[in-house]
């Protein structure tokens, strides 16, 4: 079998075509191959001779065929492009909106990277917090230094009580766990009463049910930072026998991450149940209040009571509730001041239009309220993440130093960030929602008795002028909105010119 | 697109060829000289603002001829309309693609 040369250049042209056809956009690629086809066959009869080959005939040919490919680039760049000029998309509301979403996903992203965060995002709220307090010898300040020795709290305890129905303790010691011929690993051990984790209400992660504590050996609650760095997030870790310094434990599970947020940072917590274990030492006494609905508490108080020697000393008690608020409490409560100092830093009108000549109807009214209110509903988890990376950003910072970074950030981008929502929303047209552009000063100082002077700013699409007076007066006090009717067109970027000009 | 709307002189080339006869691809670029890469998609745009109108030729006139079947273009109204407002603003364009020649033929 012989291949003829005009067949040969014949399939050279149909998959220079073929591969023309694959640059077009799917839904118009069979049209345009089946119309090239058709062109390249007239195109062959047109130029080439009936017998043999003539190099500048193919050469033409092939001119034509490549020609396809600048057909489907053109098509291409034409997919998905309105012809809307650049002036109408700049400052849309659909970019606003774009940008504070992209925000969100940025601050949400960082927050995901840094582990303070996502510790104290996990935080759940001790069990009954309002009638927990943790006891303090009142002599010293803050909740950082322990005060209360193991006797004072074996005589609280076992004396009656009005005030308290349990007391848990918890001393802090040094110690390191070898973990079957694994090199030891140094932490910091709570030394605790076997009720503290019951009376705090907190959780504990793969439990043993019942059958370690047959054993007689103390219990262990792995931290989850100590779990997953000493222990490889081993799910079977719990019934596992460790040395604790001198002593062997029982690993009786793990504390989820962010769950302790009494004083000390704790790797691990040793459950005694007895005194003897806990040994002697300055320690931390929780204590459950007796329900009363005729006693109130505050956060703070004081309470006169007698120590181990039998002398009436002061103890300060200070409420769980108030120490161990989550991030989402303390945001709250930031955004709650900052919508009480707004309006001392700016003015809450929007700009109503009153000198206006043309109602706006409902539904643009609605949409433009509505679009305040999702840069507002948009704006509140930007706050959130931002001010929780600025805070736990470092773990080296203390809970409560963190926690005022984050009113204090909370606080501040919440403010600044209602104040740009505001000012934003001003300066938009009431109509298409696009940013006011072109400023221009009009009017001079002087002349402010008889005319006006400040700012004009425009509407792209020729919706109206917005002008903003320089000084307040009575007689023009606010922004107002002139609207433009459409004899103005002619002046405004019109997106069905863009396709009246062809190349 | 409103009769008045304004035409580059390579579109208003191609309406006047399409109108002077050249109902083709092929033939508007070997009337225009224009290359394939010009003609075809401003042939599309044409048509997508209704200028130009497409149709393709019956499968069986093309069987009978022992070709394929190929894509004529038709002035529409308002391509007309266009074109005379061309004209007007391009009064070579008559000469360079008189309509004559192909009614001739």
């Amino acid at each position: 079998m012989t291949l003829r040369p005009a067949a040969a250049f014949h399939g050279v042209d149909l998959a220079i075509l073929r591969c023309a056809s694959l640059l077009v956009p799917w839904c118009q690629r069979g049209e345009w191959w089946r119309e090239w086809r058709s062109e390249l066959w007239h195109v062959r009869q047109a130029c080439t001779p009936s017998h043999g080959v003539l190099w500048s005939a193919e050469n033409e040919v092939t001119l034509f065929c490549l020609g396809a490919f600048k057909d489907a680039m053109c098509l291409r760049g034409q997919l998905g492009r309105k012809p809307i000029p650049h002036a109408t998309t700049m400052g849309s509301a659909a970019q606003c909106v774009f940008l504070l979403v992209g925000l969100i996903a940025m601050s949400y992203g960082v927050a995901l990277l840094l582990p303070g965060v996502s510790s104290v995002r996990h935080f759940q709220h001790y069990r009954d917090a309002r009638n927990l307090v943790l006891i303090q010898d009142a002599r010293y300040p803050g909740d950082s230094t322990a005060t209360i020795s193991v006797e004072q709290y074996q005589s609280w305890k076992h004396r009656r009580q009005d005030l308290f129905d349990d007391f848990a303790f918890y001393r802090m010691t040094r110690e390191s766990i070898y973990d079957s011929g694994h090199t030891a690993a140094p932490g910091t051990i709570a030394v605790a009463s076997t009720n503290l984790f019951a009376m705090l209400g907190l959780p504990i992660r793969f439990a043993a049910s019942g059958g370690e504590s047959q054993r007689g050996m103390p219990r262990l609650i792995l931290s989850d930072a100590m779990w997953k760095r000493e222990f490889g997030h081993d799910p079977h870790i719990t019934g596992r026998v460790v040395q604790l310094g001198t002593n062997a434990v029982v690993v009786d599970g793990v504390a989820p991450e962010g769950s302790w947020r009494l004083p000390g940072k704790v790797d691990g917590w040793l459950l005694a149940s007895d005194t003897k274990s806990i040994a002697d030492g300055q320690g931390f006494v929780v204590a459950h209040l007796k329900s009363s609905e005729e006693r109130t508490w505050g956060e703070n108080w004081l309470m006169a009571a007698p120590n181990q020697d039998g002398v009436m000393a002061d103890f300060s008690c200070v409420s769980l509730a108030e120490s161990t608020r989550g991030p989402l409490d303390l945001f709250l409560f930031a955004v709650f001041l900052a919508c009480l100092a707004l309006p001392a830093t700016t003015s809450l009108p929007l700009g109503e239009y009153r000198v206006s000549s043309q109602k706006l109807s409902w539904s643009k009214r609605l949409r433009r309220w509505g679009f305040l209110g999702c840069k507002i509903a948009l704006l509140l988890p930007i706050i959130y993440f931002v001010s929780l990376d600025l805070a736990y950003l470092h773990t080296t910072v203390n809970r409560t130093s963190s926690e005022n970074l984050q009113i204090v950030s909370a606080f501040s981008i919440c403010l600044f960030g209602l104040r740009w929502v505001l000012r934003d929303q001003r300066q938009r047209c009431p109509v298409c929602l696009r940013r006011l552009t072109h400023p221009a000063r009009v009017g001079e100082p002087s002349r402010n008795f008889l005319a006006w002077n400040g700012t004009e700013l425009i509407c792209v699409a020729g919706h109206g002028l917005l002008h903003i007076p320089e000084m307040e007066t009575s007689w023009f006090n606010t922004q107002r909105w002139l609207y433009l009717d459409p004899s103005w067109n002619v002046l405004f970027a019109d997106p069905g010119l863009a396709s009246a000009s062809y190349f | 697109m409103a009769p008045e709307a304004k035409l580059s002189h390579t579109a208003a080339m191609i309406l006047q060829a399409v109108n002077a006869g050249y109902v083709y691809g092929f033939s508007v670029m070997e009337m225009t000289g224009l290359p394939s890469g010009t003609v075809y998609p401003a042939m599309r745009r044409l048509e997508r603002d209704e200028l130009i109108r497409s149709q393709w030729e019956q499968q069986s006139i093309a069987d009978a001829e022992q070709r394929p079947p190929r894509k004529y273009y038709k002035l529409t109204r308002a391509g007309k309309l266009t074109l005379e407002a061309s004209r007007k603003r391009y009064p070579l364009l008559g000469k360079l693609i008189p309509s004559e020649e192909v009614e001739a033929l």
